[in-house]
């Protein structure tokens, strides 16, 4: 921030963050995954709650990266989270009926 | 960098056209291709009914009646109904919100030019071996090789280019509202027609990727043997299903919530009333979109999901009969008390609610399972859906296009004429599907080519054919309607309606630049609060300047020719073709990126001499 | 208006300054959300054909923990390194901007590599396309991916090419900054992938 100070007379508008939110977000998802990857590998957590536990990971992490990594968290960017969400939303009752309605 | 022209290379005739940006241009480029495929559809439903006009007529053959049959619904749901509507929308929606220009004027011109070759590919089928013959909804095993001819490719080709070019128009549409409307035009001063346009670019958005995944899907299992949808070697044949439905449950509202839009507008205007329960419009417009994606295997009640999906699915369809309802009561409380005038266009906005109505209720009773296992692939269901798409969609298109027909063309449709296309058409429309609910009732199975003597069924199908002729004849008159207007000399005033909204402030047809000067909003019905403040026209929120416009381009015509040739390589196997193609395609892309268009300035005097002109 | 102001000092975020920009990151945002219900409706086939191996290896026969952990990290670094070039763009450093988009495309191509390792050894194995609804499922889904990485490449590149040529101006900043929201999109899906095709092929559980 402060470095370009001299060339830049007027205060930034808009706060940047730094890249240490962006490694912290990065670390996360090295862990969410690695707990995912271990889940199954070791299968440390009981078979039947595995797929719920990574998928949830999942989510965790793609929350993650959309609002630190995408800026999806800064003003200015409703739109982008309903387009996102209501895509979601929309595609997940979808993959739910996949799961239940397609074979019998 | 160089230095931006202040002029336009000025391109005339053919060459305009081609390369046009102008969302206006683009309007009329969208009315004029999806009606030459509405007649086309047309015509093949009038081949239909001739041959089911008496028992065991042999006019064409099954085959042929397959293919008509596919062929009619897939131009008129994808060619001809959403065209038209992207036709409104683009003459109309950048005047109602007092816009320059839409967002992206570029995708603009090539969402028109994809729709445009992915139809054109559609119908060369007919020359190419015949046509698709799977019905509109292409289920598969049916649509598989083993039972189907060459003519499914074409459909599958066909749609995934028009489809991509109705993608990109509607992200177009909604980047446009969001982030281009006039100051003071908030989300809730937006005419209910912005509003409907809002809403079904979002459903466009989030539709259209389903059947391009279920037309991939389709392709690969048709072209490079893969099995998705072959049970033998482990595929199911209700994931296209889904993804049809997942897709074209919301389709039924992309079509029909701009005809709620536009019978807003014009019921509204004719009534010189305001909008009765405008805030519970926009409510009602947003959550049909939003349920719209939830019902969607209620297409599906008879394929054996079970009771507990059935009744979910049926639950949530009832529900959209709430919002609905709300429309209709507002629009019949908004012409309580009102002075209502009935020019054709009041005429088809007024002919609409009741039948859209029947339509409605009979969509309620199909969204009973039990009940629909009656129902299901009857005439019941065929009486329902033209209700709705006709007597709701196409009723609201030609009030629109009555409505905003001198704002588009700057001439007036003549009014004697009018009256008889709107009687000629409403007559005949009801002649032709009020008997089908009976003869679904009878048991008459729909997608068959004949029936037999005897069964009853004579009499429904006699007076369904004879209704035909009077929507031919309402079709004709039309098309001579357009004809007279554009021969007469008189040109249209600016706002012959006694309007509302922003569109009839600024003169009929708009100049290139839409607004000399940006307009102030304040309020809902913009023009319409002016007018009652004693004001001549609007106020302004900027001063008289220069006015940036952008180049028109020959790329999005060969961007989509480029897919036109790549499709035929595919479906011909030749990827020498394929290749080609792609390589046009991703190179006009590449030329666009790196290229920047500087475009042009229009100035404040060439800005006072053309208004004069205009 | 947007290449006027070329010598004048860059707007702070550059990428939104002019009208075009913003319109630009919102269609695309808009363009996402579309994307989501795309990869959503192949994961959806993915999941209700998974088993149907039609006599063809399955999952737990074909799937190497070692190979899918390699290409989860290449492509989650290589989301941090874009995110990088996007604080670069803010601080208007164009050579460091660069250089990190650089690292995000070489990445990018190494977990290409392997991704079509893979499907080369699957396809010795007998795992292929048209050898089942899952063999068809698995490439489609996957594939798809493997593709919007390699359009991805090619974008980034081009867009570097533009700013090579013409430095950064608020006409390269919307197009650089919309390519790297792709690009963290691209992951995003990918994290499902790994679960969803990976990991849960490994369990050979199936779902609910």
């Amino acid at each position: 921030m402060g470095a370009h100070v001299h060339d830049e007379p007027r205060k930034p508008k808009v706060k940047h963050d730094g890249a240490k939110k962006h490694v912290i977000a990065f670390i996360a998802s090295l862990v969410l995954t690695a707990l995912a990857f271990a889940a199954v590998a070791f299968e440390v957590i009981p078979a039947g709650f595995t797929v719920p536990f990574i998928v949830g990971l999942a989510f965790v992490q793609a929350l993650f990266q959309l609002f630190f990594w995408m800026h999806m968290d800064q003003k200015g960017h409703e739109f982008a989270r309903i387009s996102i969400f209501a895509g979601l939303t929309f595609i997940l009752i979808a993959i739910i009926v996949f799961v239940f309605w397609v074979w019998w | 960098m160089s230095a931006h022209a202040s002029h336009a290379p000025k391109r005339s005739g053919i060459a305009d056209w081609l390369t046009t940006v102008d969302h206006k241009k683009i309007g009329i480029l969208y009315l004029i291709a999806g009606g030459i495929f509405f007649l086309a559809g047309g015509l093949e439903a009038l081949l239909i009914r001739l041959q089911l006009m008496y028992p065991e007529l042999q006019v064409i053959g099954a085959k042929t009646f397959n293919e008509l049959i596919t062929m009619h619904g897939t131009t008129m749901i994808f060619l001809a109904a959403m065209p038209v509507i992207f036709a409104l929308m683009n003459a109309i929606v950048p005047l109602q919100i007092g816009a320059r220009d839409v967002a992206f004027p570029f995708v603009n011109a090539l969402g028109f030019w994809l729709f445009f070759f992915g139809g054109v590919l559609i119908n060369t089928s007919w020359f190419l071996g015949g046509a698709p013959d799977a019905g509109w909804t292409s289920y598969a095993t049916l649509a598989l090789n083993q039972y189907s001819g060459f003519g499914i490719d074409f459909y599958v080709l066909g749609l995934q280019i028009a489809g991509l070019g109705t993608l990109i128009g509607g992200i177009n549409f909604l980047v446009t509202i969001i982030n281009m409307r006039a100051p003071g035009m908030t989300f809730m001063r937006m005419p209910l027609f912005t509003w409907a346009s809002f809403v079904t670019s979002g459903l466009i958005l989030f539709a259209f990727p389903a059947i391009t995944v279920g037309l991939v899907l389709l392709m690969f299992d048709r072209l490079f043997g893969a099995a998705f949808f072959n049970p033998d070697a482990g595929g199911n044949v209700v994931i296209w299903q889904h993804l049809f439905w997942i897709f074209g449950h919301p389709e039924v509202y992309i079509l029909i919530l701009p005809a709620f839009g536009i019978i807003s507008e014009v019921v509204s205007t004719f009534s010189k009333k305001r909008l009765f329960g405008y805030s519970s419009m926009v409510f009602a417009t947003a959550l049909i979109g939003f349920l719209g994606f939830m019902v969607w295997a209620h297409h599906m009640f008879t394929t054996g999901m079970g009771p507990i999906a059935n009744t979910l699915f049926g639950l949530a369809t009832m529900l959209i009969a709430v919002p609905t309802g709300i429309k209709i009561f507002n629009w019949l409380l908004t012409m309580w008390g009102g002075q209502i005038r009935f020019p054709t266009a009041n005429l088809f906005a007024v002919g609409f609610i009741p039948t859209f109505t029947i339509g409605g209720m009979t969509g309620v009773m199909l969204a009973v399972p039990p009940a629909d296992y009656q129902y299901h692939d009857s005439y019941f269901v065929v009486a329902h859906f033209h209700y709705v798409i006709v007597g709701g969609l196409v009723f609201g298109l030609f009030a629109g296009l009555y409505y905003w027909w001198p704002k588009m063309f700057g001439k007036m449709l003549n009014e004697t004429i009018g009256k008889w296309n709107f009687w000629t058409f409403f007559i005949g429309f009801h002649l032709t599907f009020f008997p089908q609910h009976f003869l679904g009732l009878m048991g008459m199975p729909r997608r068959v080519f004949t029936y037999l003597a005897g069964q009853g069924l004579e009499l429904g199908n006699f007076i369904s054919t004879i209704g035909v002729f009077g929507m031919t004849i309402g079709t004709i008159l039309f098309l001579v309607n357009a004809y007279v207007a554009a021969k007469s000399s008189k040109r249209a005033p600016a706002d012959p309606w006694d309007g509302r909204t922003l569109e009839w402030s600024i003169p009929s047809p708009p100049p290139e630049y839409n607004f000399a000067q940006t307009p102030l909003v304040r309020g809902l019905d913009a023009l319409w609060v002016e007018k009652m403040a004693g004001n001549k026209g609007m106020t302004y929120a900027e001063p008289l300047g220069s006015i940036h416009m952008p180049n028109g381009s020959f790329l999005p015509f060969i961007m989509s020719l480029g897919l036109f040739i790549a499709g035929y390589g595919f479906m011909y196997h030749n990827y020498v073709v394929v290749g080609i193609g792609m390589v046009i395609t991703f190179g006009c892309m590449l030329m666009r990126s790196l290229k920047d268009d500087p475009g042009y300035h229009i100035e404040p005097d060439e800005i006072d001499e053309k208004g004069v002109k205009a | 208006m947007a290449t006027h102001h070329v010598n004048a000092v860059l707007p702070d975020e550059p990428e939104k300054a002019t009208l075009e920009g913003k319109n630009k990151i919102l269609g695309f945002w808009l363009f996402l959300g579309g994307e989501t219900v795309l990869f959503g409706s192949l994961f959806a086939t993915f999941i209700a054909l998974r088993d149907q191996t039609n006599g063809g290896p399955t999952s737990q026969q074909l799937f190497e923990m070692p190979l899918v952990a390699l290409a989860t990290l290449l492509l989650l670094t290589s989301s941090l390194t874009s995110v990088f070039a996007v604080l670069a763009l803010h601080k208007k450093d164009l050579k460091k901007m660069q250089a990190w988009m650089t690292v995000t495309v070489i990445l990018g191509l190494g977990f290409l590599a392997l991704e079509i390792y893979e499907f080369m050894h699957y396809i010795h194995m007998g795992h292929k396309m048209t050898s089942g609804a899952f063999g068809s499922a698995f490439y489609t889904l996957v594939g798809f991916h493997g593709a919007h990485v390699a359009f991805g490449i090619l974008w980034i590149l081009t867009v570097q090419l533009q700013t090579v040529k013409k430095g950064l101006t608020v006409v390269t900043a919307p197009k650089f900054y919309v390519a790297s929201l792709y690009w963290h999109f691209i992951d995003v899906v990918w994290v499902f992938i790994f679960t969803v095709v990976y990991l849960m092929g490994m369990i050979g559980g199936k779902v609910g």
